[in-house]
């Protein structure tokens, strides 16, 4: 407590006041002892420290808080506080034992630091892991080519050497010493053409599936029965009977809008917004001037397109919050330092503090958004609290900056 | 602890309570005013540090903090009266001089004791280490009546370790007697005009007229926590909201005060004086 100049220690009022108390100190003035009442009474005022104050000053140092006058001009900066600048005392990355949960922020940097380098390390592990599995695998089958590489039977990068039904015509496969896939070398069954295939694939090499996987013979017959079709041409008879078949489910004529168009361009008009209603482009939406703000047809994931038609932004407590001016009913009185058994608290070098108070009452106005933003503004990241005073009894709040998660998954 | 003059009165409590004003706040410091205060069934809040055990919160001690509807009812009924401000020049050399006299008065006392104390514990020290010894008991009564012959001699109390008292309330005023009128005289008035603390002036009247006993209710939010009697005996039953008669409140504010109330089991009072 107190601080020392020109050479003398000296007290503040609430400070002497509090030692009164305590019993730890005797004030004199003009040779005689201060009583109690005097303290409140000379050294309590609306000037010095008011009698709200003094309480709460008294209720925290009772409790064993370190509790400092605030000084405004000795906060360091918004931009100096972006620097991040190593402050002599800066004890930000020391744990302490009480800990609370800070609001997160999108300016804060310093303490989500400590996060991302260890999730970014876990995914460059797996990104080296891959990459050595890569490897690897790229090196067995060029061994395997290198040793078959005489046969006649080329060496598919599908089939191993058991199935060796390899009448697929199959490209060989020099032997490549590169470790990255070489894809003119991967032969690719020509499935589709017309020469003769046996229907069925082999399975692919178990090196190349994941854990246990295991994948039978494919039977591609079935398949192979769609494609290179010719086009049947049927008869005028044959024709008319299809077409029979299909009119006879639906009668253009008994559609009720069909009805009502009067006239041809009416009909083709239906067609067509028909056509658009069933490719997601309805009229009434798309030809006026307001249209939605997004095309289904186009694919977008949910995060962005929930971004995309968000009616509201959302934004955070400091938020304009250097334009505003200071007030001359809302100011920050202390700084609140934990004790030296929990922090490390030194005069000549305090630290962080633990919190910083404001102090009103229940009969005067509740703090509004402004005067929030002010004070956080002022105090940097140390959070504001409200020590609200009632005759006698104190009650102390906060209020913690909140994003709402938004519960969506890419 | 003295008593004001009980001057001819018609009330039957003829004790006046001296009130100080501290940063506009009304405060009782006596603990005689203390007392009268809480018999006439004004409870207030202290604010002090207790002085045996100052580093708890649990219990306070002086000053006595009065709400604005307490200090209005003592100075209705005439009880109370500010008391005198920091005697500037008035007696100051008078003062010094009863000063100076007392601390001396308390040196004696307290060497006397100080050298009382030191033979006491001198005594238990030497009989408890000589109780086995059976060599002879003279010799240690011998040894004993030197040592203690020599403490009187050497013994000095150094004004450093004598304890001082430090006054609670202004130690001048024991030393002037305040007339009642002469504590009336200074009192200023500091009304609050808005008709919100006329409601709330009206219920306490009301209530502390049917023996209930109030405190402030802030954190409960409402006005006042009444009390069936003495606080130190009862739990408050009521939270107390005074509302004007023509002041329309919202639903949603009744629900949220309903549900305070039920979740500290106490029943809420609407209450609007005519």
């Amino acid at each position: 407590m107190g601080f020392s100049e020109n050479g003398k220690q000296y007290l503040l009022p609430e400070e002497a006041l509090y030692l009164m108390e305590c019993g730890n100190v005797q004030v004199f003035y003009r040779d005689l002892p201060l009583s109690i009442q005097d303290g409140y009474e000379r050294f309590l005022s609306s000037a010095t420290v008011s009698l709200q104050q003094y309480q709460v000053f008294g209720h925290l140092k009772r409790l064993g808080y370190v509790v400092h006058r605030f000084d405004p001009s000795s906060e360091p900066s918004s931009y100096a506080r972006q620097l991040n600048l190593p402050q002599s005392r800066d004890r930000a990355g020391r744990q302490l034992k009480r800990k609370r949960s800070p609001s997160p922020t999108a300016t804060c940097s310093y303490t989500e630091a400590p996060v991302e380098p260890t999730v970014e390390k876990m995914e460059e592990d797996k990104c080296s892991l891959e990459g050595d599995h890569v490897k690897k695998l790229a090196a067995s089958p060029d061994i395997q080519t290198a040793t078959t590489s005489g046969s006649d039977e080329g060496r598919s990068w599908w089939t191993t050497d058991d199935l060796g039904a390899s009448d697929k015509e199959l490209h060989h496969s020099p032997t490549s010493r590169s470790s990255r896939w070489d894809f003119s070398s991967i032969p690719f069954p020509d499935v589709g053409s017309s020469e003769r295939h046996p229907s069925c694939l082999a399975p692919p090499e178990p090196s190349l599936l994941p854990g246990d996987l295991t994948v039978g013979v494919c039977d591609i017959a079935s398949w192979r029965r769609k494609i290179n079709l010719r086009m049947v041409k049927m008869s005028s008879k044959e024709q008319k009977r299809e077409e029979d078949k299909r009119r006879r489910r639906w009668d253009v004529n008994k559609d009720r809008e069909v009805r009502r168009c009067r006239n041809w361009a009416e009909y083709h008009e239906l067609l067509a917004r028909r056509q658009r209603k069933r490719k997601g482009r309805p009229a009434h939406l798309w030809n006026r001037e307001v249209t939605p703000l997004h095309d289904p047809r186009q694919p977008i994931p949910t995060g962005e397109l929930l971004d995309k038609i968000s009616v509201i932004k959302s934004t955070h407590l400091l938020e304009g919050a250097s334009r505003l001016k200071g007030s001359e009913e809302w100011r920050i009185c202390f700084n609140v330092y934990q004790p030296d058994t929990v922090a490390d608290f030194k005069k000549s070098n305090p630290g962080k503090p633990y919190s910083r108070m404001c102090v009103c009452s229940f009969d005067g106005p509740v703090p509004d958004l402004r005067v929030i933003k002010l004070l956080a503004f002022q105090s940097g990241d140390i959070p504001v609290v409200f020590a609200v005073v009632d005759h006698g009894d104190i009650s102390f709040y906060t209020f913690k900056d909140f994003q709402l998660p938004t519960d969506v998954f890419p | 602890m003295e008593e004001s003059p009980s001057m001819d009165d018609h009330q039957d409590s003829s004790l006046v309570v001296g009130v100080g004003l501290c940063d506009s706040a009304p405060l009782l410091w006596r603990l005689q005013d203390l007392k009268t205060v809480r018999s006439l069934g004004l409870v207030g809040a202290l604010l002090g540090s207790l002085p045996r055990t100052p580093r708890q919160n649990q219990r306070l001690g002086r000053p006595l903090l009065l709400l604005p509807e307490e200090e209005k009812l003592l100075r209705d009924e005439e009880a109370a009266g500010a008391l005198p401000g920091q005697n500037q020049d008035v007696g100051g050399v008078e003062l010094q001089r009863r000063f100076e006299e007392d601390q001396q008065r308390s040196f004696e006392e307290q060497s006397v004791l100080a050298l009382e104390d030191r033979k006491s514990a001198l005594l238990r020290a030497m009989t408890s280490s000589h109780t086995g010894s059976e060599s002879g008991a003279e010799a240690v009564d011998e040894a004993l009546r030197r040592r203690l012959e020599a403490l009187d001699h050497s013994f000095t109390f150094p004004q450093s370790a004598m304890a001082v008292q430090l006054s609670t309330a202004r130690a001048g005023l024991s030393y002037c007697p305040e007339a009642r009128a002469h504590l009336q005289a200074n009192w200023p008035i500091r009304e609050q005009n808005s008709p919100r603390s006329d409601a709330r002036c009206q219920v306490f009247r009301d209530l502390r007229g049917r023996g209930f006993f109030l405190t402030s209710a802030g954190k409960f939010g409402g006005d006042f926590l009444v009390y069936p009697g003495d606080p130190l005996r009862f739990h408050a039953h009521f939270i107390a909201v005074c509302l004007m008669l023509d002041e329309s409140v919202c639903l949603l504010d009744v629900l949220a005060v309903a549900r305070l109330g039920s979740n500290v089991k106490k029943t809420v009072l609407l209450c609007s004086p005519t």
